[in-house]
């Protein structure tokens, strides 16, 4: 055996933390090590050049890189090695950057871990095997979860390559929160406008089947070959004879709020959620119908049908895109927005004020009035620490009356991180209110202006200029809406160390933008991880923004985080091309991280099979008795079953037994053992 | 070197991950851990943890995704259970069983991340390094290895959740019993076994080891039904014994 050691200095992000040298002195005397080297950047193409010349000049057969996180340059290192003419599963990484040097700070203590973690490698790697990849095919279709503007974006792109695209929509309708925004920032593009075209050509593309009204129920497989069980809700319409006249609708007689208008403005049980809803089909909606039948009179096209049954789909797809979307925030969590008043909206209610089709087609009016004072809140549900909210910071001057003094400090109900779109869509509805009510005047109690965006600054400095009234507060500054005794509306703050009180016919919180509801239902779906704030987490932060750690499933839009819509449509293309390039392989190669059963020592007891959680292990008959066998494609070599097996007959690739004691022994041997 | 030594066995997708971001978040920690990677922390069985320990770990710590969230579905379950089986063992060996630390971290929690192996670096420390006999560990290595306590280890959840082959669904109380004295009879076969090497009659081992006689003579009988030992000699009517050297029928 001959084992290749090489160490890198990542610049000084190793070396000023390790003793390279000495490390690759050390390695230099281990067992099997005929060469050690250190290098500036290994990963660098000189640096993959002097592992591939010591392959082929020295013959090596096994290689150990000591630098980064496997997670990090595990490929890169497989293909130098590949490229040389060593087999790929020879290579072994030691991870002395996340794991060592980043995290320690004394240089002779993390050099002697750095030595303990090379060791692990070198013995990992003598006991290494080669291996070829295993090849699977790959079905030239693709799932995308979520009809908003990243689904209806990937969906496209990935159609207009010649893919067959399944688009999963859980309303009846495509178009997701972007189609109830009245304008869009910076350029008060009307939403519905650019919009409805795409949906219209999402319905009619050749290769997109629209599933609307649908949940997808369980995801298996891998990449190249998920099996995907959606269930199509009934809708007791049929939606082939479904024109779209809305008879239905006009007969109904259960009139209930229109959630697609934030509940301001009401529907029949029978509806479409808005009027450019594609498909243009009617639903019953079974918890609210009271199956009077007066619609399935009415319907020319006899499409009514009331004995329609929930219908399960079985889809075959070769990789997943997830724009799943998002909610927002819940005012009411936070009693001093005084949320509970008709004249205190959210930002999405304030969208359908404004709308054309909206429940007042266009006017703004609360309680049929036109507002004339109109404040903006900025930052509500955002950008609070834990354990701090806006108003638990006291303010001690007592100008500020004894109605606030009795909230209680309270842990944050908010998230901490920045929504990203609320300072835009705030500067474009103060424009708005000013555009629909040319005598009203808007106020701003923001904290900081992020405008960070193209054309946003611009954008920001326009609407100042107009005469919107911005009003600096700190987050910590109390803050309480609430109505006097004559039942006028009133914002207090504290305004550069000011108190400040506001009188206001409207107040809009600007919320900010929150998980959806059931996302941590949907990650254990689709097997994807989520970070702290329980979005979607993407792969590396830098260089892989839409892939997710599960190979074939993709992630776009506010599902990942709170992102404006060029974002959002950037990043669904994105997961289109990163689909296409799944698709339009033959076959993808796959990890042979597989168990395997060594036959002579298998005593059929079928332990395995009982905790293999994907079915990849069966007891067979043989000739020799009962066996159990694993079926590799199946397998995704998680090592319970090894683990498990009490004749120790499963040999779990790359992660041996033997594998894993030598790394622990080799681990703790560079110093004397305590005994 | 009075530093403590400490090894992880961390599941690739979250665990080793969130060690990845606290190294890219400079989330500092003491440097007394060496990670090893395995792809999920169902992989790790008692025997790998015991074998540490016996290698001169005075601690290990194995880090698997949330429940619920194993990237395997439920390997996590199964570790738990392991890791349960595995800290018996310790025990019976007279090793403190906090040594061994399960933790669930995913790989979000860079910070967290730094903050338990913080934490556990700590409390191994005032544990200060094993003080106990090798032949102790080994033992409990063999133990662990046995196809009795490899068997339970893996099917306590089914023997707590669906039952027996008779469906009889056992208590947690009667597992714990169960697995209490599996553990103990086990250890004390192993030890016995060790101790055999050179042949020794039943009275020598039990004032050797401070176990009963009788306790002992009930061991060597099992031991002798699984041919594991045989009669070296009879001196003075005392047999004395000695371990199969031949490949042990279980």
């Amino acid at each position: 055996m001959k084992i290749g050691v090489y160490v890198c200095h990542c610049g000084t992000n190793i070396a000023a933390t390790v003793d390279v040298k000495e490390v690759t002195e050390f390695a230099k005397n281990q067992p099997d090590v005929t060469i050690a080297r250190d290098y500036v950047y290994m990963c660098s193409d000189p640096g993959q050049e002097l592992i591939k010349k010591d392959i082929s000049d020295a013959n090596l057969d096994r290689v150990v890189v000591a630098s980064c996180s496997p997670r990090m340059h595990e490929v890169t290192f497989r293909k130098t090695c590949e490229e040389a003419g060593l087999n790929a599963y020879c290579m072994e990484m030691a991870n002395i950057r996340e794991h060592c040097s980043w995290v320690h700070t004394d240089k002779e203590k993390a050099t002697e871990k750095a030595k303990g973690l090379v060791a692990s490698a070198i013995a990992k790697a003598s006991l290494l095997q080669p291996f070829e990849p295993m090849r699977v095919g790959v079905t030239p279709s693709v799932l995308v979860i979520g009809g908003g503007i990243a689904g209806i974006q990937s969906a496209q792109d990935i159609a207009d390559a010649g893919f067959q695209v399944y688009l999963v929509e859980r309303e009846p309708s495509i178009g997701g929160h972007m189609a109830q925004l009245d304008k869009t920032f910076p350029t008060l593009d009307c939403s519905a406008c650019v919009l409805t075209p795409k949906m219209v050509d999402v319905a009619r593309h050749k290769n997109i089947k629209l599933i609307t009204y649908a949940e997808v129920e369980t995801v298996e497989g891998y990449i190249g070959n998920f099996k995907v069980a959606v269930r199509k809700k009934a809708r007791y319409v049929d939606e082939e004879k479904c024109t779209g006249c809305g008879d239905c609708a006009k007969v109904c007689p259960v009139t209930i709020s229109n959630e697609f208008d934030m509940d301001l403005g009401a529907r029949k049980a029978a509806y479409v959620p808005f009027p450019q809803a594609v498909p243009l089909v009617y639903t019953l909606e079974r918890d609210k119908c009271m199956r009077c039948g007066l619609c399935e009179v009415v319907c020319e096209a006899g499409a009514i049908n009331f004995e329609e049954r929930d219908e399960e789909i079985e889809l075959e797809v070769g990789a997943i895109i997830a724009a799943t979307g998002y909610d927002l925030f819940d005012p009411s969590l936070e009693p001093n927005y005084g949320y509970e008043y008709d004249e205190v909206i959210t930002g999405l209610e304030f969208e359908r004020l404004c709308n054309a089709s909206g429940p007042t087609l266009g006017k703004i009016e609360i309680n049929g009035k036109e507002p004339k004072e109109v404040v903006f809140i900025s930052c509500v549900g955002s950008r609070e620490r834990e354990g701090i909210t806006n108003y638990e910071l006291r303010i001690t001057n007592s100008n500020l009356d004894s109605q606030t003094s009795n909230l209680k400090p309270q842990t944050s109900k908010g998230n901490e991180y920045c929504s990203r779109v609320c300072c835009m869509y705030i500067a474009k509805q103060a424009h708005l209110v000013r555009e629909h009510i040319s005598d009203a005047n808007a106020t701003v109690f923001y904290t900081d202006v992020r405008a960070f965006g193209k054309g946003f600054e611009e954008f920001y400095w326009r609407v100042k200029e107009e005469g919107v009234n911005y009003i600096r507060r700190e987050l910590t500054d109390e803050l309480k809406v609430d109505k006097d005794e004559n039942g006028q509306l009133r914002v207090k703050t504290v305004s550069e160390g000011v108190p400040i009180e506001k009188e206001a016919d409207l107040v809009v919180l600007a919320t900010g933008i929150v998980p959806k509801e059931d996302v941590c239902e949907t990650a254990r779906k689709l097997k994807i991880t989520q970070s702290g704030d329980k979005f979607f987490l993407e792969a590396h932060p830098k260089l892989r923004p839409v892939d997710t750690l599960t190979n074939g499933i993709f992630i776009a839009g506010c599902c990942q985080s709170p992102k404006d819509i060029p974002d959002t449509v950037a990043q669904a293309s994105a997961t289109a091309s990163r689909a296409c390039s799944i698709l339009c392989k033959e076959y993808v190669e796959v990890e042979p991280i597989t168990a395997e059963v060594d036959e002579t020592l298998c005593c059929g007891c079928g332990i395995c099979e009982s905790v293999c959680p994907y079915g990849a292990i069966e007891v067979v008959d043989t000739e020799e008795g009962r066996r159990a066998r694993v079926t590799s494609v199946k397998c995704y070599g998680c090592g319970t079953c090894g683990s498990s097996c009490i004749k120790k007959a499963v040999k779990m690739h790359q992660f041996t037994d033997e594998q894993l004691i030598a790394q622990e022994r080799a681990a703790l041997a560079t110093e004397e053992v305590v005994f | 070197m009075d530093e403590v030594k400490l090894i992880g066995f961390m599941c690739n997708w979250c665990c080793y991950a969130g060690a990845d971001l606290a190294g890219v978040s400079r989330f500092h920690y003491p440097p007394n851990i060496r990670i090893i990677r395995v792809m999920c922390s169902g992989r790790v069985d008692p025997e790998l943890i015991l074998d540490t320990f016996l290698y001169g770990a005075d601690g290990v710590f194995i880090g698997g995704c949330h429940l619920g969230e194993c990237h395997y579905l439920e390997g996590n379950y199964y570790a738990e259970k392991k890791i349960e089986m595995a800290k018996r063992l310790l025990k019976a060996a007279g090793v403190e069983p906090e040594r061994l630390r399960l933790e669930w971290v995913s790989a979000s929690e860079g910070e967290r991340f730094a903050e338990v192996i913080r934490v556990f670096t700590e409390e191994i420390k005032e544990l200060g390094p094993v003080k106990c006999e090798k032949e102790e560990l080994e033992a409990a290595c063999i133990a662990a290895a046995d196809y009795k306590l490899r068997i339970l280890a893996t099917k306590e959840r089914e023997l707590l959740e669906d039952g027996n082959k008779y469906g009889e669904v056992f208590t947690m109380h009667e597992m714990d019993r169960l697995l209490g004295d599996m553990v103990q009879e086990d250890y004390e076969s192993k030890r016995i076994l060790l101790k055999l090497k050179k042949p020794m009659s039943v009275k020598e081992i039990a004032s050797e080891l401070n176990l009963k006689p009788n306790v002992v003579f009930r061991r060597i009988l099992d031991l002798k039904r699984h041919e594991l030992i045989e009669i070296h000699e009879i001196r003075d009517n005392t047999p004395t014994y000695i371990a199969n050297t031949r490949e042990g029928v279980e």
